[in-house]
């Protein structure tokens, strides 16, 4: 359900607040979804008043690079060269196609694409509780800090007591428009360890609402068997078992009615669509593309990943969920930004290529098809690294040339949707260790993606216990656009 | 929005967790408008007669005048009263106040028409100040312990109160030590903080809350004068509330009834507090209730006023009845006690019942409710062939269907997803363990309470005593507490873990005194690998309150536990189960009928509270007295539900009861569950599903727990992962995601190319078309087809690339109809 933030509210701080009510009673005095989306984004308070429309459905859909593992800020997007030797680390910072803005010579393409990007160098939230990669990738993408930890001291797995993924919730809220999957995950799940999946899905909002899962390897040829005709029934006997099936149901229209009720026809008929209409086979095809472009790209899966995200959106998807393909598991040759030892060698040779192929030929990409006015794209991970090498900050143990989780201050890219390019928002102190502007929070970034969408990160949603809850408890980060 | 949730449970949570401020908020903005005045011709007050024993005790009357036809409505929102002498004051929110001590009058007038109301004054005396009667409740009502005020965790502007004042002990100590003196000048009480603030005499983020000089300000003037005497352990709290009229029936959308709330004390005195009590409706479509306890009528429909006042509650039925022309009853045979309390209600609300299901849709439905499978085309037509009279064939088979092993499965499944049966909580062996433990108290029918009771006490090993699981999913005493309460008492008590349950009588002590039987469980493991001990550990830390940290003893929330024993779970258990526990039968039968019903006749069933009344009060009595009468006999309670011709009435609906949701006056459509609709896929193509490591001839419901493989689907329809006690955790929608899947996803399309399935087996059997087409429909629809639907598809069948092609269309055809995608 929507909420509809116009309605006057007594409160103790002697000034009025946002009050909801339920699309539900919204329908009843007939208002239709549309108008309740644009009383939103007319009685939206939650920005700057002088420039209501601060991106307020700027984003018809979103492109989240989730960078899993938490990536050095310091060695990718937040250069300190005047800090000591063991804070700024190896790399050098190069200057960019804007003046003052410097990136770490590691990202060498995103360059030159730095002024249609916003970095923000505030990122930036003290863990409630738990240091680790699960509680803190949950709360980039649910806005929620999970509290239930299992007796190993890790998280425990995804549960369907869980607060829903934002694909979730934007599926629900703003469906496609046309027949698509309203969100994809790709190319794995989040993990840490053993615990795989946690926020990525639905949770409480129920299997209806998990985005779309496609966790192979677009790098490779991809299978489709859901989304592709069965041999044995090519399109002409899907539209001839349509017809028997839409006579039968005609036959018995009492039991019909309780279909209606289930919306059950709308659901079929989206079906038939979706699977007839090849769209969404099609965008999955990336063979499609020309091999320039591929190439741009990066013949990795992240690369291959990012393309496939921008002929997703392309096709009509709301939301998309790039999650690094390499996760945690020790070791330093492979891509997980992980780095607790070893951080310079393979970022420099195997993680950052991989990211600057594909972030810069993304924005590159949506911005020469005219995408980017309606597409907000981020690249993040859930904490960036420490500015000081070999200490211990989560309780893990760190080489002399590792660094350790650092949630206090890291960097998150953001673009599209009416988002300025060619900035930097909020600032981090000499070392990167703490904002010493603008701070902002993890709930804020998914605020800023709601508010985006037209959807208002305060409306309440109701848990599986029926117990209200907000999208997400931030604020839109209205200082970006 | 999630399907499953009805609008009267989001309505009623919606207005009974969020924080106050919503409820301020909605309340104001339905303010009455310009309602009609209703013409009268006569008019009478409650009480006849008014007796003000002091100063402070303000009343309000209610006054309901005499239309046209004769019925007496409620005309206290436009009532006028005028004192006939200065004996009286009447308040602008309705309060009559005494102002000398002697009779008077006060004329009482609507519209023209009058009537006088004596009104003796006793005494101008002004009693003693009580902080916990008149401070407390004054400090409520102005807000200032709300959660967004004073009563946040941390407080507001280095000033805290407990949440809503459920804390008088902790809100007394903090007035007074907190920074002591400032805050009271007993030498010029008017010089106090605590009138200069909320007065907003000095800055005060929260505004002027309290009126200088009025009624509020005197009360706390007064105390501060008598010196802020202390009664927090001297004075009992509010005993009940009496809501005058206890439950009214309102005609047409706009009529109103305003509601009087009277406080009951221990000590015999009463007083009346609407203006400080809280209301809230459990279906605001129907009715609406403002801040002065004015009901507004929406739409027909059944809702309950929920009235708060200082930690006691009260529930009150309003009934809407709408434009009923025409209506009138028509005699409807009854089975058995529950066709009479389903048709009193009935006849109450003014609807009408379905018609009895035909016999092919009581075999469907009755083997899905009690076997969890649909029949077979030869069960079908055995039922169907008998020709013993229906309603005595429907009892012979339901007695039937009670001693199949199927039936055995279905509910050892059932009981398996709310013990959570889970390999993640018992290991693989305990799993199956597990599941033939249930399985055997299935197969004897062991009765409810003793069955319960083994779970409760077990302990040993989880391989020699399974029962024991238990204690291996609840690990932690909290655990316990909230399973067991959730489980056996339909009550969720996570909420008042952290505080006093903001709305409903459980208390955060009550928590942890429940904890305290769990306080010495504990699990170790056992010789065999995967196994766990479940053993009582005497010298375990106790349970220890959070937030005062003393010691809590073992105690229960109501009722009162047995004779001392060692065994603390024994103790509880007894109590738990008893006879006497209202709640323990009734919370179970409720939940029985919900499977059979579609819905509770309290409904979430796990979710019982003061605010979440029965739609049928009177017939949870009935099954509850039943349920114990028989020895807590589950068979039996099945047996009669579905007995009855209310279980056995039909999906299609009549002009008067085609909105009705709640009175169980038709059958409701329910889709079937993952379990069910694999099976039932199974059953009509012939072809079973298959399962990583599991016996080929495996049904889903066969299976231990949610980890085993499948192709995706049981996952997908919403098989719960067996992790909560919530009956919430399975989900029955429709999405476009099952759409996709039933329509071209691998498990169908799979089932009826399988070249050992029924299709091909009635190929190569079957040589007429009609035979063919009957076997598709008994297979999926448990029935034969009607003439049309035999022609539609010997058609489809003459058309189709091969004879195999067709009949697999109209057999995809028919499990994609939601005539076989829901039991109906």
């Amino acid at each position: 359900m929507l909420s509809l933030p116009q309605l006057p509210g007594r409160l103790c701080d002697g000034f009025s607040r946002r009050e909801f009510l339920r699309v539900g009673g919204a329908a009843m005095l007939g208002i239709s979804l549309p108008q309740v989306l644009s009383l939103q984004a007319n009685a939206n308070t939650t920005v700057d008043p002088a420039k209501p429309l601060n991106g307020w459905g700027k984003a018809n859909s979103v492109i989240l690079l989730f960078l899993q593992g938490g990536p050095s800020h310091l060695d990718i997007w937040d250069p300190k060269p005047e800090a000591p030797s063991n804070i700024r680390g190896e790399f050098n910072p190069i200057p960019t196609n804007v003046p003052g803005i410097q990136l770490s010579e590691t990202m060498p393409r995103l360059a030159q694409q730095m002024d249609k990007a916003c970095l923000i160098r505030s990122v930036s939230y003290t863990p409630a509780g738990l240091f680790n990669h699960t509680a803190a990738m949950y709360q980039m993408v649910t806005g929620e800090t999970p509290d239930k930890v299992a007796p190993s001291g890790q998280l425990d797995p995804p549960s369907p007591a869980d607060h829903p993924n934002a694909a979730s919730h934007i599926a629900n809220y703003r469906p496609p428009d046309e027949p698509m999957l309203a969100a994809v995950q790709l190319p794995r799940p989040m993990q840490e360890s053993n615990i795989i999946g946690k926020g990525g899905n639905a949770g409480f909002l129920g299997r209806a609402y998990d985005p779309y899962f496609l966790f192979q390897d677009p790098n490779e040829e991809i299978n489709l068997d859901d989304l592709s005709l069965r041999p044995e029934v090519p399109p002409v006997r899907l539209k001839r078992r349509k017809n028997l099936l839409e006579t039968i149901n005609a036959g018995m229209p009492e039991i019909d009615k309780v279909a209606d009720s289930y919306a059950l026809n709308e659901y079929y008929e989206k079906a038939y669509n979706l699977i007839l209409s090849q769209r969404a086979r099609n965008a999955f095809d990336l063979s499609q593309e020309p091999d320039g472009v591929r190439d741009s790209y990066g013949r990795h899966t992240f690369g291959q990943s990012a393309l496939l995200a921008r002929r997703l959106v392309e096709a009509g998807t709301r939301f998309v969920q790039v999650n690094w393909p390499s996760v945690a598991n020790g070791d330093p040759n492979t891509t997980a930004w992980d780095t607790h030892a070893t951080n310079f060698g393979p970022l420099k040779n195997l993680h950052c290529p991989k990211l600057d192929s594909a972030v810069s030929s993304l924005l590159e990409d949506l911005d020469q098809r005219g995408m980017l006015d309606d597409t907000l794209v981020l690249a993040i991970g859930e904490f960036g690294r420490s500015p000081r090498m070999g200490i211990s900050t989560s309780g893990n143990s760190n080489a002399p040339d590792g660094r350790d989780h650092w949630p206090y201050c890291y960097t998150g890219l953001i673009a599209g949707a009416g988002v300025k390019g060619g900035q930097v928002y909020g600032k981090s102190d000499a070392t990167g260790s703490t904002p010493l502007e603008n701070p902002v929070h993890p709930r804020d970034i998914l605020a800023t993606v709601y508010h985006t969408l037209g959807i208002d990160p305060h409306t309440i949603v109701y848990n599986h216990l029926d117990q209200p809850r907000e999208l997400v408890k931030g604020e839109p980060i209205a200082g970006i656009f | 929005m999630k399907p499953r949730s009805n609008l009267v449970t989001t309505f009623l949570v919606a207005f009974s967790i969020c924080l106050t401020f919503q409820l301020t908020a909605l309340s104001e903005m339905e303010q009455p408008a310009s309602a009609k005045v209703p013409t009268v011709q006569a008019l009478k007050v409650h009480p006849e007669a008014l007796t003000l024993e002091h100063a402070r005790d303000g009343r309000r009357v209610l006054v309901s005048g005499k239309t046209k036809s004769g019925t007496w409505v409620d005309v206290t929102p436009w009532a006028a009263l005028t004192p006939t002498t200065a004996g009286v004051k009447v308040y602008e929110d309705g309060y009559i106040f005494p102002m000398a001590v002697g009779t008077t009058k006060i004329k009482v007038t609507v519209k023209g028409i009058s009537t006088e109301l004596p009104v003796n004054v006793k005494s101008m005396d002004a009693p003693p100040v009580s902080f916990v009667r008149d401070v407390m409740p004054l400090l409520s009502h102005a807000g200032c312990n709300n959660g967004t005020c004073h009563g946040a965790a941390k407080g507001k502007n280095g000033f805290k109160l407990s949440l809503r004042g459920y804390d008088p002990d902790f809100d007394y100590e903090l007035l007074i030590e907190d920074i002591s003196g400032r805050r009271f000048n007993r030498a010029f009480p008017e010089q106090s903080l605590m009138l200069l603030k909320p007065t907003s005499e000095v800055p005060h983020k929260g505004g002027q809350v309290i009126v200088p000089g009025g009624r509020d300000y005197e009360i706390i003037r007064q105390w501060i004068a008598e010196g802020v005497i202390p009664d927090v352990h001297t004075t009992k709290r509010v005993e009940r509330l009496e809501v005058i009229p206890d439950s009214a029936e309102l005609t047409t959308p706009g009529m109103r009834q305003q509601l009087i709330v009277i406080a009951h004390y221990p000590d015999g005195t009463t007083r009346d507090v609407t203006r400080e009590a809280k209301f809230t409706s459990s279906v605001n479509e129907v009715a609406k209730v403002t801040d002065d306890g004015v009901v507004t009528a929406e739409r027909r429909g059944e809702t309950a006023i929920l009235t708060r006042y200082e930690g006691a509650y009260s529930t009150n039925g309003i009934i809407v009845m709408g434009d009923r022309a025409g209506y009138k009853w028509v005699k409807t045979s009854e089975y058995n006690y529950i066709d009479t309390h389903v048709h009193n209600k009935l006849k109450r609300m003014k609807i009408l019942p379905s018609e009895l299901c035909t016999d092919e849709e009581f075999v469907r439905r009755i083997y899905f409710d009690l076997t969890g499978l649909p029949p077979t085309p030869a069960q079908v037509r055995s039922f169907l062939s008998d020709t013993t009279a229906s309603k005595a064939k429907r009892e012979k088979l339901i007695d039937a269907l009670a001693e199949t092993s199927e039936f055995v499965d279905h509910w050892t499944h059932k009981w398996g997803d709310l013990l959570q049966s889970n390999r993640k909580f018992l290991g693989e062996r305990g799993i199956w363990l597990f599941q033939q433990w249930i399985h055997q108290a299935i197969a004897e029918n062991r009765p409810y309470d003793e069955f319960v009771r083994n779970l409760i006490t077990a302990t040993g090993s989880t391989y020699t005593n399974p029962a024991a699981n238990y204690f291996r999913v609840s690990r932690e005493y909290t655990a316990a507490v909230e399973n067991t309460t959730q489980l056996f008492l339909g009550v969720r008590f996570s909420c008042n873990k952290c505080h006093d349950h903001p709305f409903e009588k459980w208390t955060q002590n009550q928590y942890y005194e429940l904890g305290a039987f769990f306080a010495d469980v504990r699990v170790k493991p056992g010789q065999l690998a995967g196994d766990e001990v479940v053993y009582a550990n005497y010298t375990t830390e106790p349970v220890k309150h959070p937030r005062t940290l003393a010691v809590v003893e073992p105690s229960v929330p109501f009722g009162e536990v047995g004779s001392e024993t060692d065994d603390k779970r024994e103790m509880l258990a007894e109590w738990l189960t008893s006879e006497e526990n209202p709640m323990f039968a009734r919370a179970g039968v409720n939940r029985i009928w919900s499977y059979f019903m579609g819905r509770g006749i309290i409904e979430p069933v796990d979710d019982i509270r003061t605010s979440n009344p029965p739609t049928n009060p009177e017939l949870l009595d009935a099954l509850t007295k039943d349920f114990v009468d028989s020895g807590f006999d589950i068979k039996h309670i099945m047996k009669t539900i579905t007995r009855s011709r209310t279980y056995q009435q039909s999906i299609i609906t009549n002009k008067w009861n085609r909105a009705d949701t709640i009175n169980f006056s038709h059958a409701v459509a329910r889709r079937l569950t993952a379990e069910q609709l694999l099976d039932a896929i199974g059953i009509a193509t012939g072809s079973r599903p298959r399962f990583e490591e599991m016996p080929k001839k495996f049904r889903a419901v066969q299976l231990p727990d949610s980890k085993v493989k499948d192709d995706g689907f049981l996952k997908l329809f919403g098989r719960p992962e067996r992790e909560t006690s919530c009956e919430c955790e399975r989900t029955t929608e429709v999405s476009l995601a099952h759409a996709m899947n039933l329509i071209n996803g691998p498990t169908v399309a799979e089932s009826l190319i399988d070249p050992e399935g029924r299709i091909a087996q009635l190929i190569q059997t079957n040589h007429d078309d009609r035979i063919l087409v009957e076997e598709l429909y008994l297979a999926t629809l448990s029935r034969l087809p009607e003439k049309n639907e035999y022609a539609v598809a010997v058609e489809h069948l003459a058309n189709a690339e091969s004879k195999e092609e067709g009949a697999q269309d109209l057999l995809w055809a028919l499990i994609n109809s939601p005539a076989f995608l829901f039991n109906r």
